[in-house]
């Protein structure tokens, strides 16, 4: 026990302690914000793996360690798609995920978002055009925003989201 | 002192006839066989008490449309003196059949369900021949790595439908899982067979995540393919990468300067270290361990950021070029790192002391998930998973690369094979790699990182590669193709391997401890399902 307490006192607070995100690749659209905006105060993310090489799983992942702390901004990581209110989309569409992926689709209540995470989501990457895939996220459902990257870095991730919920507006301006 | 065993003589002794032709290839002891001969060779070298040789690879190349033939190539690493042996058949003309191995060495079982899926070439007397890669829903006759088949074919979808192994009798029921899980992780299939909690049986239904990476490779030029390499599985993007240089400079024929070989020796233990740190803090978490788990992530987290700083990007990507190392560090940054580095072992190992001392996360490890080493032989389980369970290989060591010659390796070794053990070897692995920086750090040359590629191999020459990446062995097979193109590129994660076995470990055990098992092995799907 005291182990713990010496180690956690030792520890102190991390949260925040991560390099700025730079300028966004791809400004979120307005019509995204307003698709966002009943999930402005806490959003429940289902991530959806279609093919990545799991290098985006990692900062997914990452977003929710200590340091980065998603929670505090109302982001909640959903084991079903039924309790999610957005799916966060990793890599190509691959043959054999694309009915997955649109039965996930069907099965996530309405309204709800869509965002395609990283490159591979977008435009399938070094992946594109391979027999074994079918073609990015928005071939197969339709996807609210794009956040680019190989992979794109957590605080990059987190910038986006938030600025799709537009909650950077009250401290921007 | 035994004699040196020559496993050349030991196999001309036995089948000096069938033997049609010995030869060198970087000093792979090669034998041509007939097909026919092949498995009983096979069965000899796995089985022979001096030689007892584990199958690390099976792959095939389809040589058309220079020659009618296709190849299959079988390579085992000799457990005692730890070469490698090649031995090797062609399917002349039209034949589409050979004489299936895994009914004496288990290890082919996916080897050859594969080929038959990206080949069609058939692996006769095969215990189970149902499609591993192409999944039912797939056209009749598409086999992707023929020649014939264009990389960009558009797949029409048809009707089918998996069938599982099924257990039937009173109280026994399927609890299926996947693809889609609970967590943030990969896709995959997961059948479990159970009456009451104990499972039964597991069977895995996988790649789901084909996405045609040897195939794509077949477009790439021997020097263009790496960015690739680097998306194999994004976690292991060192380990493949390198992998990927390395064949490639074996066919090119490139010496590496000394300076390189050292930092891609640090990379890799830096991956290795983040990677570890993750799955402790992850095994912990799966028992409700949310303190641990907290803890690791936040190290974790630092050396991600240490990376980015480094390198410029987070996991470490082009960090590896053919011909050497594609970022320097000058000496502030390496004492830097140095001192990052052992400030994050002190910090982890009154974590160790704190993970240890707690009795009932023990009480879950222990005896969970035990992976036999007679299992874990048969099934060629390597890397952590297999130094968990008692198999001695490090390829750091026994067949050294990068700078590990000059830098040896300690090898964490345990022989209970449960999650424990398998916990126990990453933690030691990683005040290994920091110790193995500091090292790397007192010994870097100064010197050029990197030379420059000239020059085109001949058609039809290829390269074996090796890399003990932090999962396991990670091997390559790079074949030059016409004006430097890639003829055939085989990408084996430890994955492929290690998967198959952990429908073994879990058997006995019940459903939620599951993903702490699974946990336990971390293998990648993507580098498994390519």
């Amino acid at each position: 026990m005291f182990r713990i307490i010496k180690k956690s006192l030792k520890t102190g607070v991390v949260t925040g302690q991560h390099p700025e995100a730079g300028p966004a690749e791809q400004p979120v659209a307005s019509e995204a914000r307003k698709n966002a905006a009943p999930f402005r105060r806490s959003l429940a993310v289902r991530e959806v793996d279609t093919g990545s090489c799991n290098a985006c799983e990692m900062e997914m992942n990452a977003l929710m360690n200590p340091v980065y702390d998603g929670e505090r901004f109302g982001l909640h990581v959903a084991a079903s798609p039924r309790h999610a209110d957005a799916l966060v989309v990793t890599g190509p569409v691959t043959v054999n995920m694309e009915r997955a992926l649109k039965d996930v689709y069907r099965a996530t209540p309405d309204p709800k978002l869509v965002i395609a995470l990283g490159d591979c989501a977008v435009n399938c990457g070094v992946f594109k055009g391979s027999y074994a895939v079918t073609g990015p996220v928005e071939r197969h459902i339709p996807v609210d925003v794009r956040i680019p990257g190989c992979p794109p870095r957590p605080a990059e991730i987190l910038a986006a989201l938030e600025e799709l919920r537009g909650r950077l507006d009250k401290t921007a301006g | 002192m035994a004699e040196t065993i020559n496993p050349t003589e030991r196999l001309q002794e036995a089948f000096g006839n069938a033997i049609a032709d010995v030869s060198q290839v970087q000093g792979i002891p090669r034998f041509r066989l007939d097909k026919e001969t092949l498995p009983l060779v096979a069965h000899f070298v796995h089985t022979h008490p001096d030689l007892r040789g584990s199958l690390s690879l099976l792959w095939a190349v389809d040589h058309r449309p220079r020659e009618a033939r296709y190849e299959l190539c079988y390579l085992f690493t000799l457990v005692e003196q730890k070469d490698w042996l090649l031995l090797c058949t062609d399917l002349h003309g039209d034949d589409r059949l050979f004489r299936s191995i895994t009914p004496h060495i288990h290890a082919a079982k996916w080897y050859e369900r594969e080929i038959r899926d990206l080949f069609g070439l058939i692996a006769q007397g095969h215990p189970d021949l149902r499609r591993l890669v192409r999944h039912e829903h797939w056209p009749k006759g598409t086999h992707p790595l023929k020649k014939d088949f264009h990389w960009d074919t558009v797949l029409e979808r048809h009707q089918g439908q998996h069938v599982f192994r099924r257990i039937e009798g009173e109280g026994v029921f399927e609890v299926p899982v996947g693809p889609i899980h609970a967590g943030i992780i990969e896709p995959g299939h997961f059948r479990f067979s159970v009456a009451g909690e104990p499972i039964m049986q597991l069977e895995l239904h996988h790649f789901w995540k084909h996405r045609g990476v040897e195939k794509l490779f077949e477009r790439q030029r021997l020097t263009t393919g790496l960015s690739l390499a680097e998306r194999v599985s994004g976690d292991t993007t060192v380990g493949h990468s390198l992998a990927y240089c390395q064949a490639v400079e074996a066919l090119l024929g490139l010496e590496v300067p000394r300076r390189a070989r050292y930092l891609r020796s640090l990379f890799l233990e830096l991956e290795r270290l983040h990677n570890h740190l993750g799955d402790v803090g992850a095994i912990c978490n799966d028992t409700a361990y949310a303190l641990a788990h907290a803890h690791c992530s936040r190290m974790k987290e630092r050396i991600m950021q240490l990376n980015d700083r480094l390198t410029g990007s987070r996991f470490l990507r082009g960090v590896n070029q053919i011909g050497g190392a594609g970022c320097d560090l000058t000496a502030g940054q390496l004492s830097g790192l140095l001192e990052e580095t052992a400030a994050i072992e002190r910090d982890f190992s009154e974590l160790e002391s704190v993970i240890f001392a707690n009795a009932s996360l023990t009480d879950r490890l222990e005896a969970t998930g035990v992976l036999k080493e007679r299992t874990a032989w048969d099934h060629a389980v390597m890397g952590l998973v297999g130094r968990a369970s008692g198999i001695d290989r490090d390829l750091r060591r026994d067949r050294p690369f990068a700078a590990y010659d000059e830098v040896p390796v300690k090898v964490a070794l345990y022989r209970y094979g449960d999650v424990r053990a398998r916990l126990r070897v990453r933690m030691d692995e990683i005040h290994e790699s920091v110790r193995l920086i500091g090292e790397i750090r007192r010994l870097i040359p100064q010197g050029p990182i990197a030379v420059e590629p000239a020059g085109l191999p001949a058609a039809g020459s290829w390269a074996l590669s090796a890399v003990e990446g932090w999962r396991g062995e990670i091997l390559y097979v790079v074949m030059a193709g016409e004006e430097g193109r890639i003829h055939r590129c085989k990408v084996r994660d430890p994955s492929f391997v290690n998967w198959p076995a952990i429908q073994w470990a879990v058997l006995g055990n019940i459903i939620p401890d599951f993903p702490l098992i699974n946990k336990s092995f971390n293998l990648s799907y993507a580098g498994n399902d390519l």
